[in-house]
């Protein structure tokens, strides 16, 4: 277990990294979450970030998504330092993170939420092309595989799994390169976290990297190439899950 | 292939659920018109209710921006003095000899005290519950102390048909009401300010993160508002051929009462045009056939009361517990 610290699938490591973080640092007043991280991260790879809580995995990701801005260190999206701050720039790097607490206006309807901030209307009467983008809605959901009839339902009247998946299908309509999830199956039913799993593997599949955020350990073996664990701010072991158990990640993540 | 994940809910439920304020209101509605028909002979006359559909026109074109501000989660308390305020100052300027920049200038006043208001509250970052209240004070003050209390006649014979002119067998106000309704459920249902406006309401961090500055949307429904007010305040001064600047006491409460009537969450985030325009017309109904009846004037307020809690308790009781039964 020791020995495994290099990235597990040599294959995905030989390409060329779509995120590179170099020596990130970050302190709070005396409080020091980061303490000099490097992760790169390949296109299409699914990363598993655990650790104890506050070892630093939601920082370092809200620093990745914009939201953070390092003290010290450099992040590489596809070679390019990203540039600006704010989420708004980390977009532009194609970067998304879905937050634990869904960002969705439980009052508009799922089209609505997926097309919040890029409306199509028609631009002498102001009229919201909703036709258009109610088809658009359905076409993407059903990419995704998620099936959702109608996309006229306001998204406050649904479970708590469709509305997961409604959220990462609308950071996935961005076209991100990277998709950031934080305790995406937190609070959900067992048949709803394998919905969200399986969404998971998809947007994966479309080589869009992704780095799952979750305490629930069972379901990053499911998914996750790689199991980066964090301790007290440090990257403290990579893991391979083929040759990983349960145990021996929970081991890592307690610092042993 | 992903398990396919199926949603079956019922279309009739979704819009009952999503139109329930809209349909509760109506009921109310119809069922105090069918009952002071009855009761009252002088109710259900043309010339009585052409009348209604006048005295109740600014509560109507007020809601109307009032169903905004509370659907992004906010409040207008200053409402009721801009009436004042305005309805004063049209006269005051109409002296000047120049109605059309008279009534411009009116305008206007309207929407500088809705951008100071919105100011202090989007940019500010000032409840607007607050900067409303104090509004609510100061710009009553305003009107007062312009007018020295006194009323100011208006003469011009272009003002004048504003408030008493009739079309097509209704008055000025009312037609002024219809296009003010039209024009806000257009905007409010089928353009993206609409949609933003529930939004912000609804969660306004999710919006802000999608890129959309929130703070202008907060901005701009108060301006609305203000000029709306104005324009109340307008067909008041209008109507009465004078400006007094104790127009529009208690205004405020009979259009929040009429918006939240309507099924309008003061949580914001669900809103209804046309349950505000009902809810208007529910209030106008109500003084009217109280009045016809020779039942004491006093009451009207008790029963707007007594209506807004049973409409209030029968919106939150019944409307959560069919959301409830859904889930």
């Amino acid at each position: 277990m020791s020995t495994s610290t290099q990235p597990a699938a040599a294959t995905i490591a030989e390409s060329p990294p779509r995120v590179e973080m170099r020596g990130i640092r970050k302190s709070y007043g005396a409080l020091d979450v980061l303490r000099g991280v490097d992760l790169t991260i390949a296109p299409g790879e699914v990363i598993g970030l655990v650790g104890d809580n506050g070892a630093g995995k939601s920082t370092l990701m809200k620093m990745l998504a914009g939201a953070e801005t390092p003290d010290r260190g450099e992040i590489l999206v596809d070679g390019e330092a990203m540039t600006g701050s704010g989420p708004r720039a980390a977009r532009a790097h194609g970067i998304e993170m879905v937050y634990q607490d869904l960002a969705l206006c439980d009052h508009l309807d799922v089209t609505a939420n997926l097309f919040l901030g890029r409306e199509k209307f028609n631009s002498l009467t102001r009229r919201l092309d909703t036709d258009r983008m109610h088809d658009e809605a359905a076409d993407e959901l059903r990419k995704l595989h998620i099936r959702i009839t109608n996309t006229r339902q306001e998204v406050g009247n649904m479970s708590g799994g469709q509305r997961q998946a409604i959220a990462i299908a609308r950071a996935v309509t961005f076209d991100p390169k990277v998709l950031v999830l934080d305790e995406p199956t937190a609070a959900l039913a067992a048949k709803e976290v394998e919905m969200v799993l399986q969404l998971i593997k998809d947007v994966s599949a479309r080589g869009v990297s992704v780095v799952l955020i979750t305490h629930r350990l069972q379901d990053l073996f499911e998914v996750a190439d790689r199991f980066v664990v964090l301790y007290e701010g440090t990257i403290h072991q990579e893991l391979d899950p083929a040759k990983t158990d349960l145990s021996g990640l929970v081991t890592a993540m307690m610092g042993k | 292939m992903s398990k396919p994940y199926r949603l079956s809910r019922g279309a009739r439920s979704e819009f009952i659920g999503r139109h329930f304020g809209v349909l509760s209101i109506s009921v109310v509605f119809a069922a105090l018109f069918i009952f002071f028909s009855a009761r009252a002979d002088a109710f259900l006359t043309a010339e009585n209710l052409v009348n209604v559909a006048r005295q109740i026109a600014p509560t109507v074109v007020v809601a109307m921006g009032m169903t905004y501000v509370i659907t992004t989660g906010a409040i207008d308390l200053s409402v009721g003095s801009i009436v004042g305020l305005t309805a004063s100052a049209l006269a005051i300027l109409a002296k000047t000899g120049n109605p059309v920049l008279a009534l411009v200038l009116t305008l206007l006043i309207g929407a500088a005290i809705g951008a100071i208001n919105g100011a202090l509250t989007a940019y500010g970052r000032l409840q607007s519950f607050i900067v409303t209240l104090a509004a609510l004070t100061a710009i009553r003050g305003v009107a007062l102390l312009i007018t020295q209390g006194y009323s100011t006649p208006i003469e011009s014979s272009f003002l004048l048909p504003l408030g008493n002119g009739k079309l097509l067998g209704l008055y000025t106000p009312t037609w002024i009401a219809i296009a003010i309704v039209v024009i806000a459920w257009y905007v409010f249902t089928r353009t993206r300010f609409g949609r933003y406006v529930t939004a912000v309401g609804s969660n306004a961090e999710s919006l802000r993160r999608s890129g959309v500055d929130i703070r202008r949307i907060q901005m701009a429904v108060l301006i609305i508002t203000g000029v709306l007010a104005a324009g109340a305040g307008i067909i008041t001064a209008t109507r009465l051929a004078s400006g007094s600047s104790n127009s529009g006491t208690m205004f405020e409460l009979e259009v929040i009462t009429a918006v939240v009537l309507g099924g309008t969450s003061l949580m914001g985030g669900r809103g209804s045009i046309l349950g505000s325009a009902i809810g208007a017309l529910t209030l106008g109904i109500i003084s009217n056939g109280l009045v016809l009846l020779r039942v004491d004037v006093y009451w009207v307020p008790i029963v707007q009361g007594i209506i807004l809690i049973v409409a209030i308790f029968l919106n939150s009781k019944l409307f959560g517990r069919l959301v409830r039964s859904r889930r």
